[in-house]
């Protein structure tokens, strides 16, 4: 059961179209919705009519902000209208929402909503976001900063002054769009009860729960959040979008409503991967020891503050990467700006941060003449590390195991025939990556699973009861399969509830590479618990176990020291490119991604993840090149930003899963979904460097960037 | 979106189609295979309100491969690439045809439609005009012919008058000692042209002895290279004369940039794939 490879459930109707997603969900009868967007990005509304808009047939009503009983929201904390009355903040603003009998009079009559603006200046630009006479995004705040991360640890100035060599670097990273399969949709209504149902997509029932009974002013009790089949996440649906915009409307109106974004609604109107800018120094000896770093970092948070908080503390923690450096001097902000908001993304401020401390560890390898290896290995985490924050590392450290793994696999591979033309040069880069698994910084960390038992002499059902959805990676059969083999029953005896927020309780987010442990683990511990009851001829037997991780804490305030995470995950990449150094294109040609798993629970998943992984690993790296120009979208649709397909992706990719027991996971595993992400960019910076001789420091390396890199 | 409404003729004979476009003036758009219009029309970029469509017209289909070769304008694009007559003499245009779109595309789309909308970034205007080609056209006045130099005029701007319908195109063969290549940059996700060069190339005795150079998606209009024709004539067929044929290729031609590639990186793309394609060319001379 554990360590197989069993097929996905839910594969063949997805591959078939049986899935019902949101979007699916609509039947005839129900209300639609269309979003009035600002489509400016900062403008005061000085008038909103929207006689024209109710008068237009079929039109049932046109909510606007004095329709919102609590309009505010946010993850983190709610600085977000849910409809904007006096000021618009980023083009994908909400201004209004037109409920109509048709689709098509809900979108005639959105554009006869009349508003009119007062433009105001403009802050497009994060660096500029907390100088002095900026305007100001938020002027309650009296400050554009949404968020100062500081890390000290020893004292970085006076080792840069001693040590041997000093490098300095500065880098820029861009927006990631999710870009998910399936756009921003669903319906809502209010039942027999008197509960409004949200039936859509997310990826965590509970916090939308919560969100949505505040905006609603209701009780939680009352709002009861279900998903549909889930088309893609990647930290993309952990903001509300479409949720309780369809609450609204379903609770006002009393009637159910109906919701799907286009593809450029949702690329406008949900949040992106914060850009972040680095300037940093790193000193080390001439024996490769890494002696101090000191590092600034920017964020764009956009309009509103999402969970820029928590990604900018990751971007600071992880800006020495997975090296142990005595010296650290790290200053990180979040700022606010009009761009789009910034907020989750598979990695969460780990890719950037580690773009910048892999190419500088290898930067000082070869300015000290060794190899960037060797230097790796004197300076890479080992167990009992002391982190950034001056605590040791949680036991399981295996970056060390990952890379030599990495060598060794590579070892193993014949050398390709040289490239066709001497302008195609060819070489491998390497880098190495660290990603926290789970919540951090004193964040509430548990996962809660109810298992129930039911038959005579054997188990005949097992009904598993956790809030955990499953966004296309396949969580539902892992926890099937942790509760079978717990068990000792078969797949099938396993029935899983954990769609509605009514039925399942709080397993926390699809996100943090961390329902395999969190809830696998609530899981397994339910499971055991309810086997024993069950042999004590409890009939049912049934048992609720909250599972509740090793505490983090938030950083102190003044010494910043804490212990920021329970554990983390590890992962070593080489990566063969081909650069033709007369156009700038770059084909990846091999893959060699290595990951300490602890035990992966289904084979085949890993390998999926990996896989999917390095395909969004790639985009980043190479091609999606998402542009704004003063606060408005440049590359609304995927013929303008561009994502990888099958034809970018490198027929090889050597996925190698180690399974070194996490001592909290169940059967050891621990969570891996955002690892291959990580040490991608600075694998194939490395290769270039190897291949050309020139660093790109400017992600994404699109051919424009690296021809210009070749040819200043 | 949905195109705003239009009436819709399918004449099955070209007097047809002419009354109805002299009937309708500006109001009216012709229909080929549409993947241009119709996502204007979506769009609402165009609204026209009368489509014509040239589909049911026999007379604008059809391949005749003589002294030289002539396609009717409505003739698709795998209708060309599965005729081997055609392609056995013109072995470039079958080549060229597999880099434009997806098979989708090539099932719908048109020879002709691609000339008439000349789009910027089209692959075939630059073929054509390195194949010597000549327009057939035809309207109130009658049949005329204008040399493919002489038909893209501007950003999606034909020598075409609004009442006048392409109806073939004529294209030399390639012939003993000649050798022609279409090479381009596609852009990831549409694939159209980022720059495209053709060129085309006669070499008696190791000269040229007569060459032509097209480029198509980096400006606003496909235009032919004749600077660096005049430098490869009466020169030996080498990869050094191309090199040196190619330098600054780009110098006198109106480049735009935007998105995908600034007119700085679509200048020196010129320059580089003028020369691969010129190199293509060379090793796809025919033997006498």
């Amino acid at each position: 059961m554990i360590g197989t490879s069993l097929p996905r459930p839910d594969a063949t109707g997805k591959v078939t179209g049986a899935a019902r997603y949101p979007g699916d969900l609509i039947e005839p009868g129900m209300l639609h919705l269309k979003v009035v967007f600002a489509h400016r990005p900062h403008a005061r509304i000085v008038r909103l009519d929207t006689t024209a808009a109710v008068a237009y047939p079929g039109v049932v009503a046109v909510l606007t902000a004095a329709d919102v009983p609590h309009n505010a929201y946010g993850l983190v904390e709610p600085d977000q209208p849910v409809l904007c009355g006096e000021v618009v903040r980023f083009v994908g603003d909400r201004v209004a929402l037109v409920v109509a009998t048709s689709r098509e009079a809900a979108e005639v009559a959105a554009g006869l909503v009349e508003v009119a603006y007062e433009d105001l200046p403009v802050l497009a630009d994060a660096a500029l976001a907390l100088t002095p006479d900026a305007p100001l995004i938020h002027p309650e705040r009296g400050t554009n900063l949404i968020y100062h991360c500081p890390i000290r640890k020893g004292d970085a100035e006076a080792a840069l002054a001693t040590a041997d060599l000093v490098l300095e670097g500065e880098f820029s990273t861009a927006w990631q769009e999710h870009a998910f399969l399936q756009p921003e949709a669903g319906i809502a209504y209010v039942d027999e009860d008197d509960r409004v149902i949200i039936h859509t997509a997310g990826q965590w029932l509970h916090e939308d729960r919560r969100q949505i009974a505040e905006v609603l002013g209701l009780p939680e009790a009352q709002v009861v959040i279900r998903y549909a089949a889930i088309g893609g996440a990647f930290g993309g649906r952990e903001d509300l979008s479409v949720q309780h915009l369809l609450a609204l409307a379903a609770w006002k109106l009393r009637q159910p409503v109906a919701i799907v974004w286009s593809r450029g609604e949702s690329v406008m109107a949900h949040h992106k991967r914060h850009p972040v800018t680095i300037r940093c120094r790193w000193g080390a000896m001439r024996d490769g020891r890494i002696v101090a770093v000191s590092a600034t970092a920017i964020g764009d948070g956009g309009a509103y503050a999402s969970t820029s908080q928590e990604v900018i503390k990751c971007v600071a923690l992880f800006l020495t990467g997975c090296y142990e450096v005595p010296n650290i001097h790290v200053d990180a902000y979040a700022v606010y700006t009009n761009n789009l908001p910034a907020g989750a993304f598979r990695g969460f401020g780990a890719p950037q941060a580690q773009f910048a401390s892999e190419v500088m560890v290898t930067r000082l390898a070869h300015a000290l003449g060794m190899d960037p290896l060797e230097l790796r290995r004197i300076n890479l985490y080992r167990e009992g590390s002391l982190e950034p924050t001056q605590q040791p590392l949680p036991a399981g450290v295996s970056v060390r195991t990952c890379l030599d793994t990495c060598l060794t696999t590579l070892a193993t591979l014949p050398a390709l025939p040289p490239p066709a033309a001497p302008h195609l040069k060819r070489a491998w880069g390497f880098a190495c990556g660290i990603k926290n698994l789970g919540y951090s910084f004193g964040f509430p960390e548990q996962a809660t699973a109810t298992v129930e038992l039911h038959g005579a002499a054997t188990i005949a059902q097992a009904i598993v009861r956790i809030g955990a959805a499953d966004v296309g990676q396949g969580t539902h059969l892992i926890l099937r399969q942790i509760a079978a083999e717990a068990l000792n029953v078969t797949l099938e005896t396993v029935q899983l509830i954990a769609e509605d927020s009514a039925e399942a309780p709080n397993a926390g987010s699809a996100s943090a590479s961390r329902l395999t442990m969190m809830a696998g683990r609530a899981v397994h511990d339910a499971a055991l618990g309810a086997l024993r009851e069950w042999q004590n001829e409890e009939r049912p037997a049934r048992i609720t176990v909250q599972y509740r991780a090793p505490a983090t804490t938030p950083l102190d305030a003044v010494t910043t020291a804490g212990r920021p995470n329970y554990a983390y995950g590890y992962a070593a990449q080489a990566v063969e490119v081909e650069v033709d150094i007369i156009t700038g294109q770059i084909r990846i040609v091999r893959i060699i991604s290595v990951h300490d798993v602890g035990r992966a629970i289904n084979r085949q998943q890993v390998e999926g993840q990996i896989e999917g992984a390095l395909a969004q690993a790639l985009g980043y790296t190479l091609m999606e090149h998402f542009q704004m120009r003063e606060g408005r979208v440049a590359t609304p649709g995927l013929s303008t930003y561009l994502i990888p397909t099958i034809l970018d992706t490198p027929p090889e990719i050597i996925s190698v899963i180690l399974e070194l027991a996490d001592p909290e996971g169940p059967y050891g595993a621990r969570g891996m979904a955002e690892l291959p992400l990580i040490p991608f960019a600075p694998a194939v910076a490395d290769a270039i460097y190897n291949a050309t001789g020139v660093w790109l420091s400017d992600l994404p390396f699109t051919p424009e960037r690296v021809l210009r890199a070749l040819c200043p | 979106m949905i195109p705003s409404p239009f009436a819709f003729y399918a004449p099955a004979r070209l007097d047809e189609a002419l009354d109805l476009l002299q009937q309708y003036g500006d109001e009216a758009k012709l229909l080929a295979g549409g993947h241009s219009l119709l996502p204007t029309m979506k769009l609402r970029l165009a609204t026209p309100a009368v489509l014509i469509d040239l589909h049911k017209i026999p007379d604008l289909v059809g391949i005749t491969v003589d002294e030289r070769v002539t396609i009717g304008s409505m003739t698709t694009w795998s209708a060309l690439e599965a005729d081997a007559t055609l392609c056995a003499a013109v072995p470039v245009l079958a080549a060229t045809i597999r880099l434009i779109g997806d098979r989708q595309v090539r099932n719908r789309g048109t020879l002709g439609g691609a000339l008439a909308h000349a789009d910027p970034a089209a692959d075939a205007p630059a073929l054509v005009l390195v194949l010597n080609g000549t327009l057939t056209i035809y309207g109130p006045a009658g049949i005329r012919t204008v040399a493919a130099k002489d038909f893209f005029v501007d950003l999606l701007t034909t020598a075409l008058a609004p009442d006048e319908i392409l109806t073939a195109i004529t294209l030399d063969r390639v012939g003993p000692d000649e050798g022609a290549a279409y090479l381009k940059f596609a852009h990831p996700a549409s694939r159209y042209a980022l720059v495209g060069v053709a060129a085309f190339l006669r070499v008696e005795a190791g000269q040229i002895t007569a060459c032509r150079v097209a480029v198509t998606g980096a400006g606003v209009r496909a235009e032919r290279l004749t600077i660096v024709e005049a430098r490869l004539l009466h020169q030996p067929a080498q990869a050094e004369v191309f090199a040196a044929a190619a330098q600054g290729a780009a110098d006198t031609l109106e480049i735009l940039g935007d998105l995908h590639a600034s007119e700085a990186y679509r200048r020196a793309m010129v320059e580089v794939y003028t020369r691969r394609a010129l190199e293509a060319a060379a090793a796809n001379l025919r033997a006498s």
